[in-house]
């Protein structure tokens, strides 16, 4: 078994004894009279004004509330939350999921996609397709930094390159061409 | 119709179609839950057995029932999802499923194609388009306390959810939505309420 401490409460007990003592210091009458009123125990001449009498004409204009004092005044729930008021707030239907009205079907292969974005099976099949190539690719290459300055074309099995490929770097693909690569 | 009125209502309370072995063997029918631990009740919900209907009655509608347990998901988040399709059709509840950013729509979808599948194999569905989600509920699995540490030695006691999840998918299209009660309904109710108000104590 292990205790759970939070730093606050330690926090706010050591805030509320400073804060006493600072309120027992500046008004003993407020407090209640249970210690006696001190008073300077050498007479001495100094400033002719009290301390307490700016402190009040002070507090009375300028309320800035300090740090110390914020703080005990945190916001805090003052009653458990009741499990109908519970349900209320988390079935709201601004907090229930929205039916989304963008689904269409994928003329190509039939699949659902949404509207403004690509089908996911269409993408699946041309990345896996086009991983393939790059094996072809990296094979041709041999290693890094050798990629030529010329354009490349995909052939596939049964395919002669034409003479608009005259100076280009050729890839042989062995399968038959898919129908959604469409050749130039 | 009175005796296939009892024979319905007693269908339910069919012994001999309760125990998984035969009736030869009585003694050895009696079940004890070792092993795949605890069998639910939604799960036996799929072992009722109805009597043949009658020539006049109306087609009962297959119904399919189907669960996924200890789903490491919370129970508050699939209750959103389990909501969202309620009522729809199965095609409609796969299509919001799929494109669902939710961790639970995967499970559920995988739930519902299992349920489909299900279906048209065992339960002589003809369709598999032609069912719709009755219920769709969520219940809690076990949770389990963790520690979880914060800083300057601070730690706290989390608890790892998890959740289960219940499909009822019925045979036919989905029924449609009740229209919204509007405020000529609730005041035709009041006037009929005070319309039933009777006299007592008086001649």
């Amino acid at each position: 078994l292990v205790l759970v401490r939070s730093p606050l409460p330690r926090l706010r007990a050591l805030l509320q004894r400073c804060w006493g003592r600072l309120e027992r210091g500046l008004w003993p009458d407020i407090f209640g009279g249970q210690s006696p009123p001190w008073g300077p125990a050498l007479a001495v001449q100094g400033p002719a004004f009290l301390p307490q009498g700016i402190n009040d004409a002070g507090k009375s204009s300028s309320e800035v509330p300090s740090l110390l004092e914020s703080i005990l005044w945190m916001a805090a729930p003052k009653k458990r939350r009741t499990i109908e008021v519970n349900r209320c707030r988390r079935r709201h239907p601004n907090k229930l999921i929205e039916i989304k009205r963008n689904i269409d079907v994928c003329p190509e292969c039939g699949n659902l996609k949404q509207k403004h974005v690509l089908c996911g099976y269409c993408y699946a099949k041309v990345k896996a397709e086009t991983r393939l190539i790059r094996m072809e690719i990296r094979k041709k290459e041999g290693g890094p930094f050798n990629a030529p300055t010329v354009e490349t074309v995909v052939l596939y099995e049964g395919e002669k390159p034409t003479e608009k490929d005259e100076g280009k770097r050729i890839i042989e693909r062995a399968r038959k061409r898919p129908s959604w690569f469409v050749q130039n | 119709s009175g005796a296939a009125w009892a024979r319905s209502l007693l269908s339910w309370a069919r012994p001999e179609r309760w125990l998984a072995s035969g009736s030869l063997f009585p003694l050895s029918c009696i079940h004890t839950s070792t092993s795949l631990q605890r069998i639910g009740k939604w799960e036996k919900k799929n072992r009722i057995v109805y009597p043949p209907q009658l020539p006049g009655e109306p087609r009962r509608p297959a119904e399919i029932y189907h669960c996924r347990r200890e789903i490491k998901y919370s129970n508050d988040k699939m209750w959103y999802l389990a909501k969202l399709i309620k009522g729809m059709s199965i095609d409609q509840a796969l299509a919001q499923l799929e494109f669902s950013d939710k961790k639970g729509a995967k499970v559920i979808k995988e739930v519902l194609l299992e349920a489909q599948e299900m279906a048209v194999r065992k339960h002589n569905v003809e369709f598999k388009s032609n069912l719709h989600i009755a219920e769709s509920l969520t219940g809690r699995g076990r949770y389990v306390k963790r520690i979880r540490c914060h800083g300057k030695g601070m730690f706290g006691i989390m608890k790892i959810s998890r959740c289960h999840y219940f499909v009822k998918l019925v045979e036919g299209p989905p029924p449609p939505p009740e229209p919204p009660r509007t405020g000529f309904d609730q005041a035709k109710e009041y006037v009929q309420q005070l319309r039933n108000r009777t006299l007592v104590h008086t001649l």
